[in-house]
C-alpha cells in the first residue's frame, strides 16, 4: 500500500487491468457507482418535467438533459462494471432495492417549475463544482476521462439553470415570490451536496479520487452563489448569512446535518417514492429490453 | 449483451481518439447507441465501434524496449560539430 500511496502521490494514473489494494479498488467503485446512481436518478427527476416545462423550446431542452443524466449513468455504469466489483445489472437492482445510495438532493420533491429551475441551477452548480475537483486530479484513469464529457454537458445544464433563474428574477412579482419559495426549499440540499467536512484522514483525498476538502468546495460554492441571489433581489434561507467585515467573505449558520444522516439511510422526505417510482420505470421498459434481445438473437 | 468500444475522429488532422465504451445487444444497435451515446453533439464526423472480444490488446511486455537511442537524435553531436566549425 506504501508503495502504491508513493505512486499516486505522484501523479500516477490507475487503469482497469493494473494491480491495485482491494481498499483501492472498492472505494473508487463505491464512489462512481454513487455518482452513476445519482446521475440515473436526476435523469428520471428531469423526465417528469419534459411534458410540464413551459413551451417547446423548454421541453426540448429537458429532453436533451434527461438524454444527458441517462447518458451519464450509462458512461459510468460502463466504467464502474469494468472494475470487476459489480455487473450493471447487479448496480441498478441495488440501487432499485434501495441497497446503495444516490445524491442528497434527489431525495427530495420537486413541487414546481421554479423548484426544477433551483435543481437545475443551484444543484447543479453544486454538482458540476464537486465533479470538476474530482476531474482536476483524479488517480483513476477512466472515470478521469469519461468526466471530461460529463462536466461539458453539466455546464450546458447550469447555463440553462441561470438563464430561468435570472428570467424569474426579471419576471412578475408572483414568478418571483414561486422562485423565492424554490430558493427557501433547495438552499440547504444543495449546500448538504458536498458532505460535511472532510475527515483529516479521508482516503478519497489520500488516494487522490478528491483532490479539495468538502468545505473548501462548499466555502467556494457559498462565495458565488450568495451574490448572484442577493443580485436577483433574492433572500437566502439562513438568518445567521453574513458578510465578514474584515475579509468580505459570505459566512453562513450552523448546518443542520440530521437530513443528510437520514437521507444516507434512504429515509428522505420522498427516498421512497423516488425509489418506487424508479422501479417501475425500470420494469415498465422491461419489454424493449426484452424485445432487442430477442432482435439480436434472430439476427444473429 | 455485447460490450463495444467507442472510436471518434474530429474534422482534419486530428487521429481517432478513444471516446468510450457501451454494452448493446447487436452491432446494429451498438453503432446507434455510440452516436446517441457519444457523439450526439457533433464530437466527431467519424466514428469506429469495435467489439472489445475483437480488440488485441498489447501491454507492457508487447511494447518494452521498443524505445533505444539510436531512434533518435538530440543533436548533441550535430551542435558541436557546428562549435568546430567556426
Amino acid at each position: 500500500m506504501d508503495e502504491f500511496e508513493e505512486f499516486l502521490d505522484e501523479g500516477g494514473i490507475v487503469e482497469p487491468n493494473d494491480d491495485m489494494p482491494e481498499a483501492y479498488r472498492s472505494a473508487i467503485f463505491s464512489f462512481i457507482e454513487m455518482h452513476a446512481n445519482s446521475e440515473y436518478m436526476g435523469g428520471l427527476t428531469e423526465r417528469d418535467w419534459i411534458p410540464r416545462a413551459p413551451g417547446l423550446r423548454r421541453k426540448m431542452t429537458a429532453l436533451a438533459k434527461t438524454q444527458d443524466e441517462i447518458g451519464h449513468a450509462h458512461l459510468l455504469y460502463m466504467v464502474a462494471a469494468d472494475l470487476g466489483v459489480k455487473t450493471r445489472e447487479e448496480m441498478v437492482t441495488d440501487l432499485l432495492e434501495g441497497r446503495t445510495h444516490f445524491h442528497n438532493v434527489f431525495h427530495y420533491r420537486v413541487h414546481s417549475w421554479t423548484d426544477q429551475i433551483a435543481v437545475a441551477y443551484l444543484v447543479d452548480a453544486a454538482a458540476l463544482a464537486s465533479q470538476q475537483a474530482v476531474f482536476k486530479n483524479c488517480s483513476y484513469g477512466p472515470y478521469k476521462r469519461i468526466l471530461r464529457r460529463v462536466i461539458a454537458e453539466e455546464g450546458f445544464h447550469m447555463r440553462n439553470g441561470e438563464e430561468m433563474l435570472l428570467l424569474m428574477a426579471r419576471g412578475t412579482d408572483v414568478q418571483h415570490q414561486m422562485m423565492q419559495e424554490s430558493i427557501d426549499r433547495w438552499w440547504l440540499p444543495s449546500i448538504q451536496l458536498f458532505g460535511p467536512d472532510s475527515k483529516p484522514d479521508d482516503e478519497l483525498l489520500r488516494w487522490h479520487i478528491k483532490s479539495e476538502r468538502n468545505e473548501d468546495l462548499r466555502d467556494r460554492y457559498i462565495q458565488k452563489l450568495v451574490p448572484q441571489l442577493l443580485g436577483g433581489g433574492f433572500s437566502i434561507p439562513d438568518p445567521a448569512l453574513r458578510q465578514d467585515s474584515e475579509d468580505g467573505k459570505w459566512k453562513i449558520g450552523e448546518i443542520d446535518w440530521r437530513p443528510l444522516e437520514e437521507i444516507m439511510r434512504n429515509g428522505g422526505p420522498d427516498s421512497s417514492r423516488r425509489i418506487s417510482d424508479a422501479r417501475r420505470a425500470w420494469y415498465d421498459a422491461e419489454w424493449v429490453r426484452a424485445a432487442l434481445d430477442e432482435a439480436a438473437k434472430a439476427d444473429a | 449483451m455485447n460490450t463495444y468500444e467507442v472510436f471518434l475522429k474530429k474534422a482534419g488532422k486530428e487521429p481517432f481518439s478513444h471516446a468510450g465504451s457501451l454494452d448493446a445487444p447487436d452491432d446494429e444497435l451498438a453503432v446507434a447507441y455510440a452516436r446517441e451515446t457519444y457523439g450526439r453533439r457533433s464530437e466527431g464526423e467519424q466514428m469506429w465501434v469495435v467489439d472489445r472480444t475483437a480488440l488485441l490488446v498489447g501491454d507492457e511486455i508487447n511494447l518494452a524496449m521498443a524505445d533505444r537511442d539510436h531512434k533518435h537524435n538530440d543533436g548533441r553531436l550535430v551542435a558541436e560539430l557546428r562549435q568546430f566549425d567556426r
